[in-house]
């Protein structure tokens, strides 16, 4: 008996209508390395169990790491359950029996990560880099979710490699995720070192950026920063709370009939790899914005029954959420879409997304490793000091272009693991900083 | 697992050139209203050790078993990947043992769920009251125990207490729909509650907002701007508290959160007038990010990062300080039990002047008064920097007049802090979550300052 099961015994005693009992155990490696050498290398061997409970319409929860305690922590739990008010929005937990059979199953990876930092720390040097910074994550878990009704068992885990280049003043960076059956590191090392310094290596100064509306080639990691950031406006919570720019645009147009957004956690080949969500309901790609309409939000089965909808299997379940967002491809090839912009910018990356109007979608976001201006088909300059100051509803409408090359990316707490095209989008605003 | 904490430094320190353990627990409850409905309680207690050791390069193992054999394996572990080839900085000191607690009048462990529910549903009623029609209120509280032990002799213990108050909310809607967070934060007892005066807060701010909402933008053009101290917290924390971590510096943060405007200067650096210092101090008491010794076991102090316009000490760890051949400062801070300790702010703060805040209006003839921000963001080496204005006034012939909606200044380090001329007395802090490090840490932090006159800063 693990913990989960041990601790869903205690607490079907109880006297509890809804019970999720999830237990993860991991077993996470990391390296880090800046200035061409290696900083640290961390090792995470954790077990944690995390409860839901409700009675009535009370809810709460907790999460258990000392299970010699567990009695004192399920005590405490039922305290805090009995003594707060209800829950008015809580319709309960999934009921439905799940098929879990066809979750596939995967393992941990076994390459060595210090020595995948050695060779993308080489492949980046040997291609023009003057100095590198990154990391190597392996991570792998074992989850257990156990509620009244179901019972599964799955595996998460991946490698998520990342590297920055610098080269003078110019930076380049690459960052992917690869999950448990997914592309194996060792390419994706060798090959994210070499695209970072050559980003790096492009041109060799850097011009002070221009404020005004561009046409804008957006790289899978830009347009993965403002999916990541855009995808919360798809949560069922968002949207009640009032804090959603799609609030009132449920089967309404949002994008030109190319644009289809997706979550997929079902999708092995990436980290986002997510079987089933937290209240044990079996997950599913579900489209989001189908040729340019947003079809549905995201659901748990409580927030569903508030909506007359159906779960999308995206548990959180208080608020939902994205496991593994992606924008379908389109038809152009990305050396197409730079080679089609008579007057823009190609811009790679960017960081610090940042909202001063949740309602309106009204945000902006800084670029970085490789923000160039092209003309005519071609990249004339590096530009720096600038900022898209812009709106998720008018980047996703005035989107025109999707490359069919796709690519897994995920970069730290900016870009959640996701698959992404790059993409081109008329009028967007720039500013500049004076 | 605290009783493995002794045997695991003594294993690893048999083993390592150097070694530590820490040891941390914390216990925490929050609780939430979402638009006048309850939306839950959480509860959790996190704990687990953590061991560094240091041979050709540093190695973490962080671990929650109990069970010393499986303990030993990845102790073991981490010191075979230690004896691979890296950066081996590591500071040393003349290690203390110590023990710390902070004081609580109101205990957290002690405080009503009853008394917590009402604070809550307070503020979300005065916000509804006064018109927000969208509204999060969140109430946190945590309480932290720890030890510290290192094979150089340091023997470190500490308690400590964090109550934490988020909200947001929104006023209008359409293209008059405006938004406010808020965050506040000690580390004291529920007495802080009490001294917060929450419901006086809410209520100005939506009041304040409501007013926004409806009006106008600024001209663009070029104004003299006096700051209020939420925003000379935040720049003071952005552009000049992350570019003098020094691991930024030395580009540890190189592909996360970015290295520093500072690297490869000559110091002391220039960054603004002599008007500027900016202060960052963890033993302020009752600071949200309060604490006497930090993560690494180094006795914390007072720092001057700026000092008259120019740098002055830089925040420092163990291995960064060793870097740069100086001693630690007392900067280590991790976040949790599984986190390294990183060169982190504790509270960071523009030093006061000598002006009375009235002063600094005086012979403005065409300024804005920005007393509060919203969105805000800076590039990765800290320079280029952006503050969207939330609670603003235009300033017309030295006096306060009508309401401006979302001023944004968007400028760089040197020229905001070389526009400064005049430096209030007064002093507030703000409480903030701090982002640094892989895996994201987010650190407690206070930061502030006093109201600030800038001269010359262009709008869009």
């Amino acid at each position: 008996m693990n913990s989960a099961d041990m601790i869903f015994e205690k607490l079907q005693k109880l006297n509890l209508n809804d019970i999720v009992v999830q237990n993860v155990r991991e077993d996470s490696s990391q390296v880090r390395f800046s200035r061409d050498s290696k900083d640290i290398h961390n090792r995470w061997i954790e077990d944690s169990t995390s409860v839901f409970v409700s009675r009535g319409k009370k809810t709460a929860s907790t999460v258990i790491k000392d299970y010699s305690a567990t009695d004192s922590a399920l005590e405490k739990l039922i305290f805090l359950l009995d003594h707060s008010p209800d829950n008015e929005s809580f319709m309960g937990i999934n009921p439905e029996k799940q098929d879990y059979s066809s979750i596939r199953k995967g393992t941990k990876g076994d390459a060595d990560i210090q020595e995948l930092a050695s060779v993308m720390i080489d492949s980046a040097m040997s291609n023009g880099a003057e100095r590198v910074a990154g990391l190597i994550y392996n991570s792998f878990s074992e989850v257990t979710v156990i509620t009244p009704y179901n019972r599964a068992e799955y595996n998460l885990g991946g490698y998520e490699l990342l590297i920055r280049a610098f080269r003078g003043e110019m930076t380049g960076q690459e960052a992917t995720h690869t999950g448990m059956n997914g592309t194996r590191p060792e390419e994706a090392a060798r090959s994210l070192g070499e695209k970072a310094a050559i980003t790096a290596s492009m041109i060799d100064h850097r011009s002070e950026g221009r404020a005004g509306k561009f046409r804008i080639l957006m790289s899978p990691y830009l347009t993965g920063n403002i999916i990541s950031y855009g995808s919360s406006f798809f949560s069922a919570y968002a949207v009640e709370a009032g804090f959603s720019c799609f609030a009132d645009l449920l089967g309404k147009t949002v994008g030109k009939e190319n644009l289809n957004i997706v979550d997929d956690p079902t999708d092995i080949s990436g980290t986002g790899f997510r079987p089933v969500d937290d209240e044990g309901t079996v997950t599913f790609p579900k489209s989001i914005v189908e040729n340019g309409v947003l079809k549905t939000f995201l659901h748990s089965h409580s927030t569903a029954l508030r909506s007359n909808a159906k779960t999308t299997g995206n548990a959180g379940i208080i608020s939902p959420t994205s496991f593994q967002m992606k924008i379908k491809a389109g038809e152009s090839s990305e050396e197409e879409m730079i080679s089609s912009l008579d007057e823009g910018l190609y811009i790679k990356n960017a960081w610090y997304t940042r909202f001063q109007d949740y309602r309106n979608g009204i945000f902006s976001t800084v670029p970085r490793d490789g923000v160039f201006y092209v003309k005519n088909g071609e990249i004339k300059e590096v530009w720096g000091g600038i900022r898209i100051s812009d709106s998720i509803p008018s980047i996703l409408s005035n989107i025109d272009m999707i490359s069919r090359e796709t690519q897994n990316v995920k970069w730290w707490e900016e870009i959640f693991a996701c698959n992404m095209p790059s993409v081109a989008a008329d009028s967007v605003t720039v500013t500049k900083a004076f | 697992m605290k009783e493995l904490l002794d045997k695991a430094l003594d294993y690893a320190g048999k083993n390592a050139k150097w070694a530590e353990a820490r040891y941390i627990e914390v216990e925490s409850t929050g609780l939430s209203y979402r638009n006048g409905q309850f939306d839950g309680i959480d509860s959790g207690k996190e704990s687990g050790i953590a061991v560094r050791v240091l041979n050709e390069s540093y190695s973490s193992a962080y671990f929650d078993t109990t069970d010393w054999e499986k303990a030993r394996d990845f102790i073991d572990d981490a010191i075979a990947r230690s004896k691979f080839p890296g950066k081996k900085f590591m500071g040393t000191i003349r290690e203390d043992k110590a023990s710390w607690k902070i004081t609580q009048r109101r205990p957290v462990k002690d405080f009503p769920l009853e008394e917590k529910l009402e604070i809550v549903r307070d503020s979300d009623r005065i916000m509804e009251s006064e018109g927000a029609s969208m509204r999060i209120n969140f109430l946190g509280d945590k309480i932290i125990n720890g030890t510290y032990l290192n094979s150089t002799g340091a023997n470190i213990s500490w308690e400590t207490a964090r109550i934490q108050y988020f909200y947001m909310f929104g006023v209008g809607s359409g293209d008059k729909f405006e938004q406010s967070t808020g965050q506040y934060g000690a580390s004291k007892g529920y007495e802080y509650m009490k001294e917060l005066n929450l419901d006086e807060i809410v209520k100005s701010e939506v009041s304040v907002l409501r007013k926004s909402a409806e009006a106008h933008r600024p001209e663009p053009g070029t104004y003299d701007f006096v700051i209020g101290p939420e925003i000379s917290g935040i720049v003071a924390h952005e552009s000049c508290g992350h570019p003098t971590e020094y691991d930024r510096i030395i580009g540890r943060e190189g592909s996360q959160a970015g290295e520093s405007f500072l690297t490869g200067k000559e110091f002391p650096f220039r960054i603004g007038s002599d008007a500027v210092s900016v202060i960052d101090d963890p033993t302020i008491p009752g600071s949200y990010g309060y604490y006497q010794y930090d993560d690494e076991g180094v006795r914390a102090r007072k720092r001057y990062l700026y000092r008259n316009g120019m740098t002055s000490e830089f925040i420092h760890n163990r291995e960064s300080a060793a870097s740069l051949s100086t001693e630690p400062n007392g900067g280590g801070r991790s976040s949790s039990w599984e986190m390294e300790p990183l060169p982190r702010m504790s509270t960071t703060y523009i030093e006061p002047g000598k002006y009375e805040v009235d002063e600094l209006f005086e012979g403005i003839e065409k300024g804005i008064y920005m007393k509060s921000f919203t969105e805000w963001n800076i590039d990765d080496i800290r320079y280029n920097e952006k503050y969207v204005g939330k609670e603003a006034y235009l300033i017309e012939n030295g006096k306060i007049t009508d309401v401006v909606r979302r001023p944004v200044i968007e400028t760089n380090t040197i020229s905001f802090y070389s526009s400064v001329d005049a430096v209030a007395k007064d002093l507030k802090f703000y409480a903030a979550t701090c982002g640094k490090g892989d895996p994201e840490q987010g650190c407690d932090v206070w930061m502030g300052g006093p109201h600030v006159r800038l001269r010359n800063i262009r709008i869009q």
